[in-house]
């Protein structure tokens, strides 16, 4: 057999890694400008290296709004978010996968065309019922309102069809009923995939940026997102206030992601992801 | 001694179905609520003229739909979410799949380069938003710097009609990209090396290869990524919320959603706005009924 | 595999942990007036004292809700305000938030407004819609009470907070664009800044020179004269062209009137700005950047940049009078108080906040704190207008313009209308429609949208 020697494919590294320069560019820029002075900010033609490193800027966004106050509530609702999708995601996708009852097409049908409808569409009416449940300007607002999961849904599930049913087969003659097969069989089977299915909800939960800012009016619930869209309002043009604030709330989450970015991949090469 | 029951001419287990039935309680109760409930609730508001700002709220019947089948900046909305779509869609899968492929290739800091294209997806839409409208500034603005600088002319960016768009989806691109890498990335992977090393045995060279084997197999995946980027192309909001407020130059970044966020929000005009969602539903819906039916005939499975 | 999940899910429970030392450590928002103050603690006005022991029973404590608007400079004295006021009503608590820009809070009310969540006061624009569309005339009632001087109010700050002819709120941080220069540019230029323009004619010839000649920072794009808000102006502009921008019928049946020929020539004139490029087309979003950057002599926005621009490093900022075409005027905006009924006891303590905040010394104060004007003419006679008129002469032209402030009819539309006007002002500036045929366009749509509403 012809067995390829290996060798680098230097093209192709040079040509990812100008990619990469390109992708990195903005994150480069928000650093140096978290630090400009506001002359450096309206200079003409532009400054890329401050005139001086002004660290006065990070105070400065700790005074202006609650920073740390927005980071806790973003991680907060996250987390809570996250754990309750995950949970309902991956019951229902050990039902879909492996057990047998009338209408599991329709039911799978059902939840996956949730997926199509945008949220604005359903925010008032999805408002509505929060308020009349009292539940504006509490977290279980914030956090309830979003928790259904057809994209996790589905993902583990995908994954949970390819455990071998020979695996359930055993645990029932040992006498594993539906409930422990779930924790027993499914779950530690499926560990990657289900992690994976948490950094997806965890990210899109971190992200989210139109339900939180409907939904909270007293300014200790605010979220990340919405307290930063509310610096650049109350600071208006000050550029390099925002970039501060930008700055203090990805490095957390890029640290996070950079350390489980080698076992998410891996877990969706072995979920395959057939849609 | 295992009970069962018969329906529809099928058996099935009594605990077995039970036991469906616990475990999808959950999702069945945050469907009613998240779901169905509100989808319910737009379609009755469709039919009325309630206007948050005022209160008022009586049945108007088709109204509303009849103002939008006549209203041009809804007209635009629909013929701006395509053009975006397709712009965004199509660079997105051929960038993502050529930067796949590069990267599944033996090269050096292979991790480094893969967490670098995958960052600007956990940044805050809200967060790069602000970078990129600074990119953007025609005046202050690095971009126009670089420009000049290669003696190009400068742009306007989300500053004029023609621009402005492309601005948003260009931001979309570099935003989106690391997520459609990834996916593709683990199809790659998932290729077993025996495929390949066959088709070498069979004397295709490295393009025949690439373009009968690894492509086919990977078809599974693009349309994943493809049917997530039609939903999700049509849900964008955020980027557009903070970079173009309002619609943008001539109304040239005025989308669906944004759209319905204009009318049931900024305007008050619930009824109108719940319109104008239903209508971006069924849109949504038919495009992905329409992509899975083709893909159903076109995918590859192994 | 295992390994895998145990570190995502300690890396979630470490996340957790976080979280429970952040919210231990950060201050509340809150103004609460749980207070140590000792009782003697006179309330500010006297009347206030004896209405308060019928409403609340002695010791008893109510709370109020109050949303804000207004951010920055603005903000911080609105909040310290309130603050105050909390500390001088020890049986008045309340629980203050900013609820984003106007567009955010009127998005936030309405919802609230849904459900019954809505705040006791609200400090936002357009505000006579979420209560006098609603049937809501307690602010008319109070402001006609013998005690309250409805007549030291500017009048056109009543037109602003009214709806169907009554008033529906209290005009609070009201604004009138200005127009402001840069002074290294117009002394480049060799423009005397003792000699302002009278008419628009005359601006147009001013920008014209300063863009000619007063170029400081040598780039190519340099301009004359550029606006932040558009339909402001322009609404502005045909009041003084004597068109009414909409006419009102008995039955208060709006409709616009903008597409008559006054409007026409003000739109003809802003096209002149556009054509001889003394105006960029359509970049108003823009617009303070541009000025800030020191790219443009010239700069139409509110008042209420008086107090952040004087701060700003680098750039020196100057103001001029409006000028006008047939008459002087200029168009209110900014923001008014709405309030929102909820029982006796709220209501109570709302309307006393209200009272306190228009008093004319603490309004004036947060007036002179933001570049907001005195609604008072008894505010500006204070030793504090005295004295900042004395220090910033941009206050001095704020100030005197207030006497030919004017304020267009407020209606369901009005909203709408702006929206139209943006977007018509847009075409004729990139030549997609002649000023005549954009306006009558507008008229057309603008009527649209009000027949669809009735």
């Amino acid at each position: 057999m012809k067995r390829k020697l290996k060798r680098y494919n230097i093209p192709a590294f040079i040509f990812l890694a100008a990619g990469s320069a390109l992708m990195l560019f903005p994150f480069v820029w928000m650093v140096l400008s978290a630090f400009k002075t506001p002359a450096d900010v309206y200079a003409y033609p532009p400054k890329w290296i401050p005139s001086s490193f002004k660290f006065d800027n990070f105070n400065e966004v700790f005074n202006k709004i609650p920073f740390w106050r927005y980071y806790a509530n973003s991680i907060f609702t996250s987390v809570c978010q996250t754990f309750l999708q995950i949970f309902i995601s991956v019951t229902a996708a050990y039902a879909l996968a492996k057990l047998k009852f009338p209408g599991s097409g329709k039911v799978f049908a059902f939840i996956q065309s949730s997926m199509f409808i945008p949220a604005v569409v359903t925010m008032i009416p999805l408002f509505v019922v929060v308020s009349s449940l009292k539940l504006v300007d509490t977290y279980a607002g914030i956090i309830l309102p979003q928790i259904s999961g057809a994209f996790t849904t589905i993902l583990i599930y995908s994954f949970f069809v390819s455990v071998p049913n020979e695996l359930l087969d055993a645990a029932k003659i040992d006498g594993c009923g539906y409930y422990s097969m779930l924790s027993r069989i499914m779950l530690p089977n499926a560990t990657t995939a289900i992690s994976t299915a948490m950094l997806f909800a965890f990210l899109s939960h971190w992200r989210s940026y139109t339900w939180p800012l409907i939904v909270t009016n007293k300014t200790e619930l605010r979220t990340l997102p919405i307290g930063l869209k509310y610096l650049v309002q109350e600071t208006s043009s000050e550029y390099q206030l925002m970039m501060a604030a930008s700055l203090m709330a990805i490095i957390p989450i890029l640290i996070v992601y950079i350390f489980t970015e080698k076992q998410f991949v891996r877990s969706l090469t072995l979920t395959g992801l057939k849609a | 001694m295992v009970r069962k029951y018969v329906l529809n001419g099928r058996s099935y287990e009594t605990a077995q179905t039970v036991a469906a039935a616990v475990f999808l309680l959950p999702t069945i109760v945050t469907m009613i609520f998240l779901f169905v409930l509100p989808v319910i609730q737009v379609i009755t508001m469709s039919f009325t003229n309630w206007n948050l700002a005022t209160g008022v709220r009586n049945y108007i019947g088709l109204k509303n739909f009849e103002y939008l089948f006549t209203d041009k900046t809804f007209g635009k909305a629909i013929v701006n979410t395509f053009t975006y779509s397709a712009f965004k869609l199509s660079l997105d899968l051929v960038l993502s799949l050529f930067i796949a492929v590069l990267l599944d290739s033996y090269i050096p800091l292979k991790r480094m380069l893969r967490t670098i294209y995958f960052a600007p997806v956990v940044v805050p839409i809200v967060a790069s938003s602000l970078i990129w409208i600074w990119f953007y500034d025609p005046g202050i603005g690095p971009f126009n710097q670089i420009l000049t600088f290669f003696g190009l002319p400068k742009l306007q960016w989300l500053y004029h009609e023609n621009t402005a768009l492309l601005s948003i989806g260009l931001f979309s691109v570099w935003k989106g990209l690391g997520y459609n890498i990834v996916l593709f990335l683990a199809g790659l992977q998932n290729i077993p090396d025996s495929y390949m090393e066959a088709a070498y045995i069979d004397g295709a060279n490295s393009k025949q290869a690439f373009f009968r084997v690894k492509l086919p197999l990977l078809s599974p995946i693009a349309s994943f990524v493809i049917m997530m980027g039609i939903i999700n192309s049509f849900k964008v909001f955020t980027e557009i919320n903070v970079m173009t407020p309002g619609g943008g130059p001539l109304n040239s970044t005025m989308l669906l959603v944004v759209y319905v966020y204009q009318q049931a929000f900024t305007n008050g005009r619930m009824g109108r706005g719940s319109a104008a969602a239903l209508i971006l539903f069924a849109i949504v819906f038919i495009l992905t009924v329409l992509q899975k039916n083709i893909s159903r005939k076109t995918v590859h499975y192994e | 595999m295992k390994q895998k999940f145990i570190r995502i899910l300690g890396i979630g429970i470490i996340l957790t942990m976080m979280l429970g030392l952040c919210a231990a450590c950060v201050p509340r928002e809150t103004v609460t007036t749980t207070t140590s103050l000792p009782q003697t603690v006179v309330a500010p006005t006297t009347q206030g004292t004896t209405e308060k022991k019928e409403v609340l029973a002695p010791g008893e404590k109510v709370k109020i809700s109050v949303w804000y608007a207004v951010s920055g400079a603005s903000g911080e004295a609105f909040k310290e305000l309130v603050e105050k006021f909390a500390s001088e009503n020890n049986q008045i608590e309340i629980e203050l938030s900013y609820s984003g820009s106007y567009a955010d809070t009127a998005t936030k009310v309405s919802a609230a407004l849904t459900s019954g969540t809505e705040p006791n006061v609200a400090l936002m624009s357009a505000g006579p819609l979420f209560t006098g569309a609603r049937e809501n005339y307690f602010i008319e009632e109070k402001i006609n009470e013998p005690d309250f001087d409805r007549d030291d109010f500017f009048e056109s700050g009543w037109d602003y907070s009214k709806y169907k002819g009554k008033v529906c709120a209290l005009p609070y941080g009201i604004s009138t664009p200005i127009l402001y220069y840069n002074r290294d540019i117009l002394e480049k230029a060799g423009i005397d800044i003792n000699n302002p323009p009278e008419t628009w004619e005359d601006l147009y010839r001013l920008a014209k020179t300063a863009q000619e000649k007063g170029n400081i920072n040598n780039v190519n794009e340099f301009w004359g004269f550029e606006v932040r808000d558009v339909p402001w102006l322009f609404k502005t502009m045909l009041n003084q062209n004597e068109n009414p921008v909409v006419n009102v019928d008995s039955n208060f049946k709006v409709t616009p009137a903008f597409a008559e020929e006054s409007a026409v020539e003000v739109a003809t004139w802003w096209k002149k700005m556009i054509d001889e490029k003394v105006m960029p087309a359509a970049q108003h979003a823009n617009a303070e950047k541009t000025f800030l950057a020191g790219n443009c002599a010239f700069i139409v926005s509110s008042s209420n940049r008086i107090s952040r621009w004087v701060t700003e490093d680098g750039v020196k900022v100057g103001a001029f009078p409006m000028p006008y075409f047939k008459k002087k005027s200029v168009a209110l905006g900014g923001n008014v108080l709405v309030m929102f009924n909820k029982n006796e006891k709220e209501d109570y303590a709302s309307w006393e906040l209200l009272k306190y905040l228009v008093d004319a010394k603490n309004q004036t104060e947060f007036a002179l704190k933001t570049g907001y004007l005195p609604i008072r003419r008894s505010g500006l006679e204070l030793d504090v207008a005295k004295k900042a008129l004395s220090e910033n002469p941009m206050y001095k032209i704020a100030f005197d313009q207030m006497e030919y402030s004017w304020s267009y009819w407020h209606f369901e539309q009005m909203g709408t209308m702006d929206m139209i006007l943006t977007s018509t002002i847009e075409k004729i500036e990139k030549n997609v429609l002649s000023p005549k045929e954009a306006l009558e366009e507008a008229a057309n749509e603008l009527a649209r949208e009000i027949e669809a509403d009735s």
